[in-house]
């Protein structure tokens, strides 16, 4: 590859060079590419009722399509070390953008939330840039602190009280999703570092306790999981999206309507390009096409883990592990919902689904895999 | 960085990286197992339940199946009317106010809407919706006349889609097996409900209209359009002229009897189980099947309101041939004698007796008592409908053999025609001796009449229990067969030879017995009548009768309910007997069965004759001629003397004017009125009194008044076409109804 010179003249203590994944690239770039067609397929009717414009969301995707790709190969090219430095200044800006999005006039409001920011064209949600900051510092400091891992109050709760803090701040906006994802990495991260199972399972009674508070307490948390148990109940209010997606999925068959061909998009379920573009590509590619999609995720995530297990350095190990799960839960959990297999909650698929800075902040996180790729310590 | 114990830090490292890597490989497996779930086990129902989604509001329709008998003549079938919507919110978007307020009169002057609905119409016109109904099933002429507008004004945000209507052509015939749609064309009764999924089509879709809002969404090519499958056309076993015959017959005797809770009726073709004519009475317009019942207040009606569907659902929507529950009295005694004759506890010919049976304190007489048929023959205890000697029999062959017969001909079980409604008769679960006492005469249980006529089917047909059939075949919208419906034998009941014997007998008893009143000459009518009390109230009682016909090759299987007859000088099942006779005859008639006439039916046979144009000839030689033909004659003289005596006939005399008139069919030895003068006006003479005479004595008595008579039936007269003290023209055929009375008073 292109990068392979360039690199090579560059003198390296702890790691060999080679070449960046090859596995990894081509099957981002194939999602991205499925991703393109499916929005344009998917959001057609939508965006001509929304806008007039039967291309605005295809138009909007190869936007940022084509931005992810220029950060990705950025990113690939720029060596993963240097996130140890950056990534405190990171955390602090993240945390900065989590307060900015909450006022009015920087932040911006949908469907009751405040989760995006506007720059003149750019918007972005700040919780993206949260989920990779949090990695990166979890990794850094995991990777340097592994000693004390080990004791409770200073070496796991300190970690508990930064996940917990960006956790609030995310379920303050509100972005429950967002915050799901974030623990659920960082707990991964913890645990992969070392951290004693026992002190896992210290925290997790208090936490499945408050959990359960929560949803018992907060009553549109109650519904969606009520929703959840029987979305046929009340088809057309709680149950509404999640029905209108099994209707998508049920009618699939084994090989699909055909691509474009799908009923489902057309004003029934709601955002068919977003959280739900999943359903719509079960409708028109069938049983194989959802197969096939879930194979290049399985894959992708096989081979983040081979990135995480050869790279030189426990940060490059936790970093790349910690950027595979991003990816790996968040695709996981979108498909849990759209086959109403968890209450529902929106997380968009990875590189398929509709959505800008989320799409640049996975292709950047591709990168940085890519990059960590090329510096192999030990053989995995 | 390097510090003691870095390689078991690795090593725990990498082992939970390729846990958390299995536990996130599995969570993947596990939810593509949960989507081959969704796909092939709930796949079909959620697709159903998606296309009835995306099909609403706007969608092709296909055009629902025809219902045909099965000569094909329509029973019901869709006519094309329109569908009138517009999309409000493109027009508001292109046209300013005074524009749209010009186009939404126009429509209201095209479809002939006034007033508030003109205003409500008006008011869509204006809103920001993208699909407003304006009018639904318009006619297609109106339809026509708003799509010339349209397409000349070149407004491209009408819609006018085809959409269909059900018409019933012959109103309220067969109102009960064919059933009736609901507004929104899916089946709510009767075939067009059970037979729903191959009637209704699928519905094409317009892919371009398919967007729930009703946007009309670019680029969408014919490719998007999903011709819609026409329904099935469902082909009945009815026979319209059956149907209609068995109607007829129905609406005359609960006229002449006096029936108060209405009728049913049914035929049967005994061999394959086709039924040929269902009729329940009262019955309903089809094409408008939530109108009031008749005798209901119409002030309030709605026909949809809970309470007055219920009242519809009890009356004129009830189908009584196979929801009413009825003691089948003595036509019970039939399967009686089948399990007798079968278990071989009798022959025809031995001898019996019809004296009481005590039983539990009970006393079983013969309904003829005091003057009892004493001993006899059990064809004889038949064609006497001799209760005690059913008992008797029954008591032989034991509950066991006889609850095997009850149930072998199908009475615990419901029959399964393919209708909705049907009712599970009651039958003794633990039967006692008493319980079969009274059960081998037909009563303390109850059936349905649709169970009592495949029972009657099997001992017609050579023994074997049928399924009751009302589809025949299935047909796709070019004619071309679909789908062809067999005959089912449920079971065998009892042998050919049984068969044969007891139809010998059940002619026996219409020739010689209580069925008399269902003899028609020739056509060698079998059954047995039946009369029960209800359970309902004491002075209300079921008079029925089941037959078939011809006895030694059944063609049709008939049975007959009249709920309630209450008319005073005939009881029991006289009145069911000869509705039932008369309609095998027309039946017969009708399927150009052959009529065998035995010596003595042909020697008393009415031979038709044609009355001859007589006018012109001379007195002798018209005279003549009708001598020839066997009629009589009257002539018509104003010249009375003064004593009251008519002057003598001049044979040299012409005919001016005759009556009945040339061409009229009657009956050997009826009178031609003749004129031999031009009358100013026809001579008018009083309609005597028949009722209560023998057939050849109110002929007799027709005749000296200058009038003719046609009969039906035998025995005495109970009912003439014009009642008596009426005046009509001399020469007029007086139709007069004859019953044999009092022979079954069960």
């Amino acid at each position: 590859m292109v990068d392979i010179s360039a690199e090579k003249n560059e003198k390296s203590k702890s790691s060999r060079r080679k070449s960046a994944d090859f596995w990894i690239m081509v099957i981002v770039i194939t999602l991205t590419a499925t991703g393109i067609i499916m929005v344009f397929s998917a959001s057609y009717a939508f965006a001509y009722n929304s806008f007039g414009d039967v291309f605005y969301y295809l138009k909007n995707q190869l936007k940022f399509a084509l931005t992810g790709t220029l950060v990705m190969l950025a990113a690939m090219n720029f060596d993963y070390r240097h996130y140890a430095k950056l990534s405190l200044p990171l955390a602090v800006f993240s945390i900065i953008l989590l307060f900015l999005v909450k006022i009015p006039g920087i932040g911006h409001e949908e469907n009751g939330a405040m989760r995006w920011i506007y720059l003149g064209p750019v918007n972005f949600q700040p919780s993206e840039i949260a989920k990779i900051s949090v990695i990166m510092l979890l990794s850094l400091s995991l990777s340097k602190n592994r000693k004390n891992l080990g004791k409770f109050l200073s070496g796991f709760m300190p970690y508990l009280a930064i996940i917990a803090f960006y956790a609030v701040l995310l379920i303050w906006e509100p972005h429950m999703s967002a915050a799901i994802i974030l623990i659920l990495v960082s707990f991964i991260l913890l645990f992969i570092a070392g951290a004693r199972l026992a002190h896992f399972a210290v925290i997790a009674l208090p936490g499945i306790a408050a959990v359960t508070a929560v949803i018992l307490k907060v009553d549109y948390m109650r519904t969606r999981v009520l929703s959840f148990l029987d979305p046929f109940k009340d088809p057309l209010g709680e149950g509404y999206q999640v029905v209108q997606s099994l209707y998508a999925i049920g009618s699939g068959g084994l090989l699909g309507k055909g691509l474009g061909k799908s009923l489902q998009k057309f004003m029934y379920l709601p955002y068919p390009h977003n959280d739900f573009i999943f359903s719509i590509i079960v409708e028109e590619l069938g049983l194989v096409g959802a197969f096939i999609i879930l194979l290049l995720f399985a894959v992708l995530i096989w081979r983040g883990v081979r990135v995480a297990l050869s790279a030189p350095d426990s940060f490059g190990r936790l970093l790349a592990f910690g950027l595979t799960c991003l990816i790996g839960i968040q695709v996981i959990l979108n498909i849990a919902v759209v086959t109403s297999s968890m209450p529902p909650t929106g997380v968009s698929l990875p590189f398929l689904s509709a959505g800008g800075s989320s799409l640049v902040v996975l292709m950047g996180s591709t990168g940085i895999l890519l990059n960590i790729s090329k510096h192999t310590g030990r053989e995995a | 960085m390097k510090y003691p114990g870095e390689k078991k830090v690795f090593l725990t490292m990498r082992k939970r990286l390729l846990f958390v890597f299995a536990l996130l490989l599995a969570m993947i497996i596990g939810l593509l197992l949960r989507l081959t779930w969704l796909q092939i086990v709930n796949g079909p129902e959620l697709q159903r339940l998606a296309s009835i989604q995306q099909s609403k509001g706007k969608e092709t329709y296909p055009r629902r199946g025809s219902i045909l008998d099965r000569n094909g003549n329509e029973l019901a079938v869709s006519a094309a009317v329109y569908t009138i919507s517009i999309n409000a919110r493109d027009m508001n978007n292109k046209y300013d106010a005074a524009f749209i307020k010009n186009l939404a009169d126009k429509m209201c002057d095209l479809l002939d809407i006034e007033g508030e609905e003109a205003e409500a119409v008006i008011l869509k016109f204006s809103s920001t919706n993208g699909y407003e109904l304006i009018k639904a099933k318009t006619d297609i002429e109106i339809g026509n006349k708003v799509k010339e507008w349209v397409t000349e004004a070149g407004i491209s945000d009408v819609n006018i889609d085809i959409d269909s209507k059900r018409y019933y052509p012959y109103g309220s015939l067969a109102s009960h097996v064919i059933g009736f749609t609901r507004t929104d064309n899916v089946g709510n009764d009767g075939i067009e409900a059970i037979m729903e999924e191959y009637l209704r089509g699928v519905p094409g879709k317009m892919l371009r209209e398919v967007d729930a809002q009703g946007f009309v969404l670019p680029f969408f090519g014919d490719e998007y359009y999903i011709k819609p499958q026409d329904g099935l056309n469902v082909v009945l076993t009815i026979d319209e002229t059956i149907q209609h015959l068995a109607s007829e017959a129905l609406d005359k005797a609960i006229e002449d009897f006096k029936v108060l809770n209405g009728a049913a009726a049914i035929v049967m073709d005994p061999n394959t189980g086709e039924i040929l004519a269902m009729v329940s009475k009262p019955d309903y317009d089809l094409n408008h099947p939530w109108a009031a019942p008749p005798g209901i207040e119409n002030e309030g009606w709605t026909g949809s309101s809970s309470d007055d569907v219920k009242i519809l659902q009890s009356s004129v929507w009830r189908n009584k041939a196979i929801s009413d529950l009825y003691e089948p009295g003595s036509v019970f005694k039939s399967i009686t004698a089948a399990a007798a004759l079968e278990e071989a506890a009798v022959t025809p010919e031995t001898r019996v007796d019809d004296y009481p049976v005590e039983l539990s304190g009970y006393l079983l007489e013969c309904w003829s008592r005091p003057n009892l048929h004493g001993e006899e023959s059990f064809r004889e205890a038949m064609y006497n409908s001799c209760n005690p000697v059913f008992v008797k029999v029954a008591r032989q062959i034991g509950i066991a053999a006889f609850y095997k017969y009850v149930k072998a001909f199908g009475f615990y079980d419901r029959t399964g025609i393919s209708l909705y409604g049907e009712s599970s008769g009651y039958f003794h679960e633990i039967p006692t001796e008493l319980d079969m006492a009274v059960a081998s005469f037909g009563q303390r249980f109850q059936v349905t009449p649709i169970e009592v006529i495949c029972a009657y089917a099997a001992i017609a047909n050579g023994g074997k229990l049928i399924r009751p059939m009302l589809v025949k075949e299935l047909r796709d919208s070019s004619g071309s067969l679909v789908r062809s419906y067999k005959p089912e034998v449920v079971r065998s009941v009892i042998s050919r030879t049984t068969s044969d014997t007891l139809r010998d007998i059940l002619q026996g008893v219409v020739t010689y017995g209580t069925g008399h009143n269902a003899y028609v000459p020739g056509y060698r009518v079998a059954g047995k009548t039946g009369t029960s009390e209800t359970t309902y109230d004491e002075d209300r009682y079921i008079a029925s009768f089941s037959a078939f016909a011809p006895a030694d090759n059944p063609a049709v299987c008939v049975l007959v309910i009249l709920d309630n007859p209450s008319g005073e000088q005939y009881m029991g099942g006289v009145t069911a007997a000869s509705v039932a006779g008369r309609l095998v005859r027309n039946i017969l008639d009708h399927l150009g069965v052959e009529k065998i006439y035995t010596e003595e039916e042909a020697a008393n046979i009415d031979i038709p004759v044609t009355v001859p144009a007589l006018t012109g000839m001379g007195t002798a030689e018209a005279l003549t001629l009708l001598d020839k033909l066997g009629l009589g004659y009257k002539i018509a003289d104003t010249l009375t003397d003064a004593y009251g005596n008519r002057s003598a006939v001049n044979m040299e005399d012409k005919i001016f004017e005759q009556a009945p008139k040339a061409g009229t069919t009657v009956v050997e030895g009826s009178l031609v009125f003749l004129y031999t003068y031009e009358p100013d006006e026809e001579l008018l003479v009083t309609v005597p009194d028949i009722q209560g005479l023998g057939i050849s004595e109110a002929a007799a008595i027709l005749n000296d008044s200058g009038l003719n008579l046609r009969s039906e039936g035998s025995g005495t007269a109970v009912r003439q076409s014009i009642p008596a003290g009426s005046s009509v023209k001399a020469g007029q055929v007086i139709e007069a109804d004859f019953l044999v009375l009092g022979i079954d008073v069960e």
